[in-house]
């Protein structure tokens, strides 16, 4: 065989290629944890990602992480492909509570404990462990705040709700809360906007606008995620209603989650109560939970944050419990 | 003779070397798929585990059903943007006839073969719609299914709240869920779905008047109606074809998933042009083969999960995918000009 200069070239960067694949093998020894989101659409979801990638490797894991991108059949692809790699346990955030099921079952089989970061699955004879905030509460303290303030500045007020996908049981919660503290006013507030959103920030910036456009005396709102407030917000000045606390045209205005956008709003006055999910909480309790899961010990099958709601009243107390106001510092 | 006139006289006569007729082989893409599968197994030993291989075999079934429909529509010199759109409502007016969450059905011995039938007409129905849009309007494909894309999806989300209060429908009798989940003689029954029907497209394609038909409108169109194709009807079928083809795949992701979802198959489309594309069939029509499309697909596949199983993220994932569907579409450049010289 005559060896060109062409051809040993080719194999000489071939083998040199080669040469280096062995330090991408996994080192052994190490348990390794799969973390498998369906997006990073949120802050909430970025610094979760990240407050679970710290609790792990400081406890000495090796993480793999994928992104489902909201797509339920890649979702479960992604569980099997982790399956077969032979992971350890898997952390999982699902689009859909229902889709994820046969997912769990996988895991199941493969005797690799499963937990759902922030959002349970629905009811079945499946078995794994979620961790939640306890949504409906954490709603009602802040929507209780809202009204307290209405009542205390006086006269009518007509109410929008953001409402998230209510495939995830976390929205159906914040919603619930909402209501169960609007609906014992009926005097006071009326609600005159339910504005789906499903996640989905353009789908949220169009509804408000309409909202807005066909009720331009909405006077108290509620998002069921922070994520929103960058559309909220340009809604609310296209449409003169975004006034601080204190103006007579302020807008009784709250949120859900205690990112650093809601801190910010927060601080200069514009929001009045947001309800906090405790993220480095809810991340020691999953890691928690698989540790103990792969241990064989028992776990309660939820796992719940309690959660608080930051007010303008109590901001100065409650500040260094929100993970938004850590995120909003470490920017600068 | 000239100098360059007895080289290009030399060349055409002596048999090109082993490389170039692997280049122009039919059988490329399943050859770089063993390359492949051999390059990355030092990185990933997993590969070759039952479990991937058999993990292997599952992901590309469905996808597979779809890239089969798109390749008839390909090979017309058409495209069918609308099948991830097609899947979604198909799965969820096939779970609202069949759910025990108040189906129409639910509950009924009537449940999964009402729902199947449901399923595989609408599919069929929502194909044949484009296809009249676009025989009958004389509309471009590209149009066409785009409009029908983001209408089918809004449609499917919308139709969804009237049978839940949740984003999805769920309680699936086991009898279907079993299609996309179970086994028969120890091989998974979407295997045996699949393989059926792509036995049917390759006998369309490779053994009917319709096939000789759908390659010549792909061809020349033109040419084909002065001939006497039918062409108005022979696209109408194709697109039928394509729409039939995605209720298939939207009956075993749904299975699979034990779930009738407004979402699914939002994100499918790369993937299934994709798989048709590596797979050799021609963007302009005229050219393809069902066993092309599944090198094709089977090649995606091989590429996603090894991918997934380096824990490499989405968006790397989705980069390299696009990058091997160009230099796929360059290759499939590249041999057509090499086979219209001669080699």
């Amino acid at each position: 065989m005559i060896v060109t200069r062409r051809s040993f070239t080719i194999g000489a960067l071939l083998a040199a290629g080669t040469a280096g694949w062995p330090v991408f093998v996994k080192a052994q020894g190490t348990k390794t944890i799969a973390v498998l989101f369906d997006g990073l659409y949120s802050p909430f979801w970025v610094s979760g990602l990240e407050a679970l990638r710290s609790d792990l490797q400081g406890r000495g894991f090796e993480m793999v992480e994928a992104i489902s991108d909201q797509d339920d059949n890649r979702q479960f692809e992604q569980v099997k492909a982790m399956l077969a790699r032979g992971v350890d346990g898997i952390i999982i955030v699902q689009t859909d509570s229902n889709a994820v099921i046969p997912a769990i079952r996988e895991a199941n089989r493969a005797n690799v404990p499963m937990v759902h970061f922030n959002r349970p699955p629905a009811e079945s004879d499946a078995t794994s462990v979620a961790v939640q905030a306890d949504n409906r509460r954490i709603t009602r303290e802040t929507v209780d705040y809202m009204v307290k303030v209405a009542q205390q500045t006086g006269g009518q007020y007509k109410a929008a709700i953001l409402i998230g996908d209510l495939g995830d049981p976390n929205a159906i919660g914040r919603r619930d809360g909402f209501f169960d503290v609007v609906d014992q006013h009926p005097d006071l507030i009326e609600v005159v906007a339910r504005i789906p959103t499903n996640w989905n920030a353009d789908q949220a910036f169009a509804g408000l606008t309409n909202a807005f456009q066909a009720n331009p005396d909405i006077n108290f709102l509620f998002t069921s995620s922070d994520f929103l407030f960058p559309q909220i917000t340009q809604v609310m000045r296209v449409a003169d209603k975004f006034y601080p606390v204190g103006d007579p045209n302020h807008v009784i205005f709250g949120g859900f989650d205690g990112d650093a956008t809601a801190y910010e709003l927060m601080k200069d006055k514009y929001l009045d109560a947001d309800g906090v999910q405790d993220l480095f909480y809810e991340a020691k309790l999953a890691v928690d939970a698989i540790v103990a899961m792969g241990e064989g010990e028992p776990v309660d099958k939820l796992l719940l944050d309690p959660g608080f709601a930051i007010t303008q009243e109590n901001m100065a107390e409650m500040q260094e419990r929100m993970w938004g106001y850590h995120v909003f510092q470490s920017k600068g | 003779m000239s100098a360059s006139a007895v080289d290009r006289a030399t060349v055409g006569t002596r048999r090109p070397g082993l490389l170039t007729r692997l280049f122009v082989s039919e059988y490329l893409v399943l050859y770089l798929c063993a390359a492949y599968f051999l390059a990355i197994l030092p990185v990933v030993p997993q590969m070759a585990s039952f479990a991937v291989l058999q993990n292997v075999l599952a992901d590309m079934l469905p996808l597979l059903a779809v890239a089969i429909g798109q390749t008839f529509v390909l090979i017309i010199a058409g495209i069918d943007l609308s099948v991830g759109s097609i899947i979604a409502m198909v799965s969820v007016a096939g779970a609202s006839v069949m759910t025990g969450d108040g189906g129409y059905l639910g509950g009924s011995a009537l449940a999964v073969p009402g729902a199947l039938v449901v399923m595989l007409g609408l599919g069929a129905a929502l194909g044949a719609l484009n296809g009249l849009c676009v025989t009958r309007l004389s509309m471009p494909p590209f149009i066409v299914t785009l409009a029908g894309m983001m209408f089918w999806s809004g449609a499917a989300i919308w139709f969804t709240t009237f049978h839940t209060t949740t984003s999805s429908i769920a309680n699936l009798p086991r009898g279907f869920v079993v299609i996309g989940q179970g086994a028969a003689l120890g091989v998974a029954n979407s295997f045996w779905v699949v393989l059926a029907l792509g036995l049917a497209a390759h006998v369309i394609l490779a053994r009917t008047v319709l096939g000789r038909r759908l390659y010549a409108i792909g061809r020349n169109r033109r040419t084909a109606l002065v001939s006497g194709v039918p062409v108005g009807r022979a696209v109408v079928l194709a697109f039928a074809i394509s729409g039939l083809c995605a209720a298939v795949a939207s009956i075993l992701y749904t299975g699979r998933l034990e779930t009738g979802t407004p979402i699914l198959g939002d994100r499918i489309l790369l993937d299934v042009i994709g798989a048709v594309v590596i797979g050799g069939t021609s963007l302009f029509g005229g050219k393809g083969k069902i066993v092309w499309t599944v090198f094709g697909v089977l090649f995606l596949v091989l590429l996603d999960t090894s991918l997934k199983m380096l824990g490499m993220s989405l968006f790397f994932v989705l980069a390299i995918k696009g990058a091997v569907i160009l230099l796929a579409a360059v290759i499939d450049a590249l041999r057509t000009r090499m086979l219209a010289r001669g080699l």
